[in-house]
């Protein structure tokens, strides 16, 4: 075991204790680390809760094989420095390898891409993890694709537009990657030799960080420290810490167990590791639920996505995470583990409360297994939120109608945003199912629906709008089923 | 080569994109510095009656804890009216307003202190809505009233409106909106040796920082410098509330000698300072056949927070923008501030305008309405024309002159293809069950000057040196907009000298005193004219000199300083045909140090004209107008309210730009801005005065993906326009109001749902907002009151329309 974790920092190794790993990774870039090393002000401090992308740095990590690094752009305000162990941070600072300004540097400055200048650093290290990520392609990206790609980017000067032309002004091709700014075969050899250690690291006044790279590991850190949080993307863990509400004094992170990593498809069944971030989880689904991955385009930002899991989201039980209500109408079961052997939870009992599950102090969760639904099933999945993308929802749906001709066989309607756990809504349900699929049945269980909700007003909205959205999202989904189902037709 | 008319980078901008451009926080730590911290009131209000420090000022690493008792001058500040204490002494006014001020070696014990910080108090009901304030007559300033010439006599005005063939009236709602610049308030001080506080401020107001320091620790101005290298976004949230931070982090400085910082956490930075106001509005509307207004009257109320601050000014602005880009030949205006117990609201782009364009710019949509016209040909019927009397003369006297406004709006309806879509959105409407698209053009007309007379002023430093380089020192300050690049370029063309030879300083009260805020768009005119003012007394006193160094008598040249040329890098006699009696810039001003020529000046500048009389609310109160007008086309989901805008138009005459990569990045930018605050920025507070949206998690800014699929951005020229630095025009905030044709297209949207049902939407334009809107539209048993005379005015003090006396 390890008692200290090994990351670089713009190609400079970097070997710290538990002080510096329980930091998060801005404050780490940004202070002074010792007497003559330079602070990284680069990397900017705006909201301090993973929504303006100010923070945003590149993060890389070895492929499976061992012989590249890949990068990805993650919210610096955050990620905690333990979850950098393996990993090559690159901070804006760390494009001066490339002996001036990068090519997107030169775009930005040219086009009129900054103003105050406060959030550009972390527009450049964005377009430069959609570069990366585009590797070598020979066409500039798209409008579409950079305005995805920026959207977890807030800027109040500019209005985007000429950043948005900057960036679509370039082939990635164009633009010096990572691999090539910085020597990475010396860190793959030094990654490679930490190889598949587990780090603790304890403090002499009880803090505690332990970082397992297997199931077993994992469960037996779980069961000797009963009261550790455990942490897998840390995406909402960071904002509570920025904000006072938790500190990570006894931490188990569940993201380095390869295991736990893997998703696939069983059977009929989708089963997800706990490990697998959503980014990763998109690319496998995105062909196969075209309608989850429309919502996932639109839920978090690529920072979020890159570090974020669907575990962690399912465990942080709030009742507008945007991925339940698909879970709930699919009746997925969620695999937990401990010593004491496996465990499967049918979603609907996972939640027992406002951000009460069923999970013992002594369990983890190991996978999430998701039924897809058959081809005679219908899927419609709703995010309503003020503003369209990076926004927290008001209220969230997800419908599941199997229809038989004009028929719907069974319905399936789950609820977020209007009360303390999701809901499925029986009622509406029942008055679906064996009925005509018309624009009267939908609207008849709407009105139902309404019933059986009881939202409050909150900072997103007022009872009476969540009450109408409820209402009205089930004509929305006749609409926008019956559109797609003709043209299948067709 | 001219530097200026050319689209060069930002002077900041190889900073912006490597993160070396350092903000307060990015500093260096200065040694022995101390961090400091606050504990706010814990209540919107309430009367303080104890404050017990003692277990603060226990914790180890503490070094100061600061009342109100530790201040060296009267606890009282404030730009126009000072009834603002720095720390609370005895009246909790907002929640969270500071009370007692921390500093130590670390945070953890700044925080730890904090929370040992015993305040006793009283607590109060606080009054947080304006109708609320307006029935306890919680008032900050006098009622302000405008009259239009003719629109005196009481009896004659309501005339108008019996007579009148159309009326609408009604009561207009629009919410605030957070300035959200991404660097928080923050400051730095640090003592020099003689005692004098030097301030490091994020503040677009140097002079108003140094005042305010010098106030609260009890010494002269003298004894205090406030230096700006560079702000992280400001919108006027910098031009008076930055004036807190700096007093706290000077008294910790004063007190104990140490360097003192302090970076307000956004969540904080959002719950304290002020926004732009909330808005309340009475207004009724004759017109005709042709929708061709008659005669307006129209009762603003703001809530203005705790103090005034500036509300009193940001009113002004609004009365004297209720107009927008229209002649209403019979107006009165009138306006009440109202005083609440939230933070005190403040100066934000625009600065009250965007209040008092939207309730005309709704009415003309409900004229539109009840006619069952297009609204942009009732638009386009009511603009002022430029040079018919008849149509020119504003409700507080001013000439609208020299303007292309008509030129805009035809040239901007045929680029945007504006019949074409009318056409195609009537179609989609009678199909659609689901969406209902929208459409709208609308104008803005923005006067440039401040309407305070004497704010109308600027000072420059210019030093060149004997290699021939320039620094340039002005009282504006950097926040993004480009101030520090167009005044570059506007200094290297006075010498002939290419950028890089001119080096714009921090601003700093040091070099520039006396300054007014850069704010009310007019930073380049002003400093820029001032910079321009000081260039030419160099080169004044250059061309004599020079006159005489290269008089030859062989060549028959006498000395003639009208003669001498100062340009691209050289000094020279143009009527001397031998190129190599030209002389490099950099060897003329070393010989001309030789020969004790003074290298450096002072430039001052004073705006010509201005002036109005707020008695009698009458006046010239601004220099000229920038104008603009944008088309927006938005879907509404008529299910959820989710609204996606589809495609916008701008074209503006800003006159000849100076910078048109900065310009165009001001006009998009500030339209982006505009378009937040009609759409999503909606800022939420509990019934105890607590704000609920207070980080981008909850208050939701643009995003990049809010921006239209087709946006076009173009120019118009305007030959007519003469005056001001090269020709240009300010462009700061005009662009913003544009943002009003995005909530008008999206009224335009649900007026089809409503097919004649008259309706009332208020600004922001959330899902919720015309979700509920349409809700309504659907159940008859709820209906509004009908758009006629007396309308849905509320029989309340708020709701009736004042007469003017």
């Amino acid at each position: 075991m390890r008692d200290h974790i090994v990351f670089y920092v713009n190609g400079v190794r970097r070997a710290v204790d538990i002080d510096a790993a329980q930091q998060t990774l801005s404050e780490f870039l940004r202070s002074s680390q010792h007497p003559h090393s330079e602070r990284l002000t680069g990397t900017k401090i705006a909201c301090a809760e993973g929504d303006c992308g100010a923070c945003t740095v590149l993060v890389g990590k070895p492929t499976a094989d061992g012989k590249a690094i890949a990068y990805q752009s993650v919210d610096a305000c955050i990620a905690f420095v333990f979850q950098m162990d393996g990993r090559h941070v690159v901070s804006v600072e760390g494009l001066r390898a490339s002996g001036g300004l990068s090519a997107l540097q030169t775009a930005m400055v040219d086009g009129h891409g900054s103003q105050c200048g406060f959030c550009t650093p972390g527009f450049v290290m964005a377009l430069h993890g959609l570069a990366e990520e585009a590797g070598t392609l020979p066409t500039s990206l798209d409008d579409e694709e950079v305005r995805i790609g920026l959207s977890g980017n807030l800027c109040r000067c500019t209005g985007y537009l000429q950043i948005l032309q900057a960036a679509t002004s370039l082939r990635p091709d164009a633009i010096a990657s990572m691999s090539q700014l910085f020597d990475e075969s010396q860190m793959l050899s030094d990654f490679a030799k930490l190889g598949g250690e587990a780090v603790v690291m304890e403090s002499s006044d009880g803090k505690v960080v332990a970082v397992p790279r297997s199931l077993s590991d994992l469960i037996r850190f779980r069961t000797e420290m009963s009261s550790a949080r455990l942490v897998a993307g840390a995406t909402d863990l960071g904002v509570q810490r920025n904000h006072g509400l938790f500190e990570p004094v006894e931490v188990i992170s569940t993201c380095e167990i390869p295991e736990l990593q893997t998703i696939a498809v069983d059977g009929d069944e989708l089963v997800v590791g706990a490990a697998a971030t959503w980014q990763e989880f998109d690319e496998f689904i995105c062909d196969r639920l075209p309608e989850y991955h429309q919502i996932l385009l639109r839920f978090g930002s690529p920072q979020v996505r890159h570090m974020g899991t669907l575990a962690g989201n399912l465990a942080n039980a709030s009742p507008i995470a945007d991925s339940i209500p698909f879970h709930f109408v699919t009746e997925t079961v969620i695999e937990v583990e401990s010593t004491r052997g496996p465990r499967r939870i049918p979603i609907a009992d996972f939640y027992k409360g406002y951000k009460q599950i069923d999970l013992a102090a002594d369990e983890v969760i190991t996978r999430v297994r998701t039924p897809l639904p058959p081809p005679d099933v219908a899927v419609k999945l709703y995010k309503m939120s003020k503003r369209r993308d990076m926004d927290i929802s008001t209220v969230t749906a997800a419908f599941w109608l199997q229809l038989d001709g004009e028929t719907v066989a069974d319905a399936r309607v789950a609820v977020g945003g209007v009360g303390p756990v999701v809901l499925r809504l029986s009622q509406a349900e029942q008055s679906l199912a064996g009925g005509q699929f018309t624009l009267d049945s939908l609207q008849a269980a709407g009105a139902i629906a309404r019933s059986e909700v009881t939202p409050i007003s909150d900072v997103r909205g007022s009872a009476g709008y969540r009450l109408q959205l409820v209402e009205n999202l089930f004509a929305k989904c006749y609409y926008d089923l019956s559109a797609s189902l003709s043209v299948a037709v067709s | 080569m001219s530097q200026v008319g050319t689209p060069v980078p930002h002077e900041s901008a190889e900073g912006h994109v490597t993160g070396t451009a350092a903000y307060i926080d990015d500093l260096p730590r200065r040694e022995r510095e101390l961090y400091v911290g606050f504990v706010g009131s814990p209540v919107a209000a309430g009367q303080l009656a104890a404050i017990d420090i003692k277990d603060a000022a226990a914790v180890d690493g503490i070094c100061c804890v600061l009342t109100h008792r530790d201040l060296g001058g009267p606890n009282h500040f404030g730009p126009i009216i000072s009834d603002e204490p720095f720390l609370v002494a005895d009246e909790m006014a907002y929640l969270g307003q500071p009370v007692v001020v921390v500093a130590g070696g670390t945070p953890d014990a700044v925080a730890a202190a904090c929370r040992r910080v015993k305040l006793e108090y009283e607590e109060r009901q606080p009054v947080l809505e304006i109708d609320d304030a307006v029935r306890r007559e919680e008032f900050i300033g006098p009622r302000r009233h405008m009259t239009s010439i003719g629109a005196e006599d009481d009896a004659a005005f309501e005339a108008v409106f019996t007579r009148a063939k159309h009326t609408v009236s009604g009561r207009f709602h629009c919410q605030g909106q957070e300035q959200f610049y991404f660097e928080t308030q923050a400051a730095l001080a640090e003592l020099g040796e003689a005692g004098e506080v030097r301030v490091i401020s994020s503040t677009q107001n140097t002079t108003e920082t140094q005042q305010v320091v010098a106030e609260a620790l009890g010494v002269g101005m003298h004894q205090v410098v406030c230096v700006c290298p560079r702000m992280g976004g400001a919108f006027g949230g910098k031009e008076t509330q930055s004036a807190l931070t700096a007093v706290m982090v000077a008294m910790v400085a004063k007190r104990t000698g140490r360097p003192a910082r302090l970076v307000l956490p956004r969540g904080v930075d959002m719950a304290i300072t002020g926004k732009r106001h909330q808005y309340r509005a009475n207004y009724r509307i004759a017109f005709d056949d042709a929708g061709r207004i008659a005669a307006a009257e129209l009762a603003f109320y703001s809530n203005g927070g705790a103090y005034a601050d500036l509300s009193t000014s940001v009113l002004e602005r609004t009365m004297l923008h209720a107009d927008n880009a229209y002649h209403i030949p019979l107006m009165r205006v009138t306006g009440q501030v109202c005083r609440t117990n939230l933070p005190p609201n403040t100066a934000f782009r625009g600065f009250g305008g965007p209040q008092g364009m939207s309730v005309i710019e709704n009415g003309i949509e409900m004229i539109a309405e009840t006619l069952g016209r297009d609204a942009m040909e009732v638009r386009r019927a009511n603009l002022y024309q430029d040079g018919n009397p008849d149509r020119s003369v504003t409700h507080y006297g001013q000439i609208v002159r020299d303007h292309v406004l008509e030129e805009i709006f035809d040239q901007l309806a045929e680029s945007s293809h504006y019949h074409q879509r009318r056409a195609e959105i009537e179609q989609f409407n009678r199909t659609s069950p689901t969406h209902a698209r929208g459409l709208a053009m609308s104008p803005v007309k923005f006067g440039i000057s401040f309407t305070t007379k004497f704010l109308n002023q600027a000072n420059a430093l210019v030093n060149v040196y004997t290699d021939g380089t320039v620094q340039v020192s002005t009282g504006g300050t950097e926040m993004g907009q480009g101030l520090n690049t167009k005044l570059q370029q506007v200094v290297a063309d006075e010498f002939g000298l290419p950028l890089g030879s001119v080096q714009m300083m921090s601003t700093s009260t040091e070099k520039s005193n006396n300054t007014s805020p850069t704010a009310a768009s007019a930073g380049t005119d002003l400093n820029g004219a001032a910079a321009v003012e000081a260039c030419r007394k160099i080169k004044h006193r250059m061309r004599a000199f020079a006159a005489t160094l290269l008089a030859d008598r062989d060549k028959g040249l006498v000395a003639s300083p009208e003669h001498i040329c100062i340009a691209g890098g050289m000094v020279y006699d143009d009527r001397d045909c031998d190129p190599d009696a030209k002389i490099s810039f950099g060897e003329f001003c070393n010989l001309a140090r030789r020969e004790r020529i003074d290298l450096g000046a002072r430039g001052f500048f004073a705006t010509p004209g201005v002036d109005y009389n707020r008695e009698t609310g009458r006046g010239n109160p601004f220099y000229y107008y920038t104008t603009g007008a944008a088309v927006a086309e938005v879907a509404v989901d008529r299910l959820t309210g989710e609204l996606v805008f589809d495609r916008a138009d701008l074209l503006m005459d800003v006159g000849k730009m100076i910078n048109p990569g900065v310009d165009r990045g001001q006009v998009i930018g500030g339209f982006m801005q505009g378009v937040g605050w009609v759409t999503n920025e909606d800022l939420r507070y509990d019934n105890e005065g607590r704000l609920l949206s207070t980080g981008p998690t909850t208050y939701k800014i643009p995003n990049i993906t809010d921006l239209p699929r087709e946006f076009n951005v173009d120019f118009i020229a305007n030959p007519m326009h003469v005056k001001n630095i090269r020709q240009s025009k300010a462009v700061g905030e005009p662009p913003l109001m544009l943002a009003l044709c995005v909530w008008l297209a999206a009224r335009n949207a649900v007026s089809y749902v409503a097919q004649g049902q008259p309706f009332e939407m208020a600004i922001p334009a959330t899902g919720e907002e015309l979700l509920m809107t349409m809700s309504q539209l659907g159940k008859p048993a709820t209906k509004l009151s009908a758009a006629s005379g007396n309308g849905a005015a509320s029989p309340s003090k708020a709701g009736a329309p004042a007469k003017t006396p």
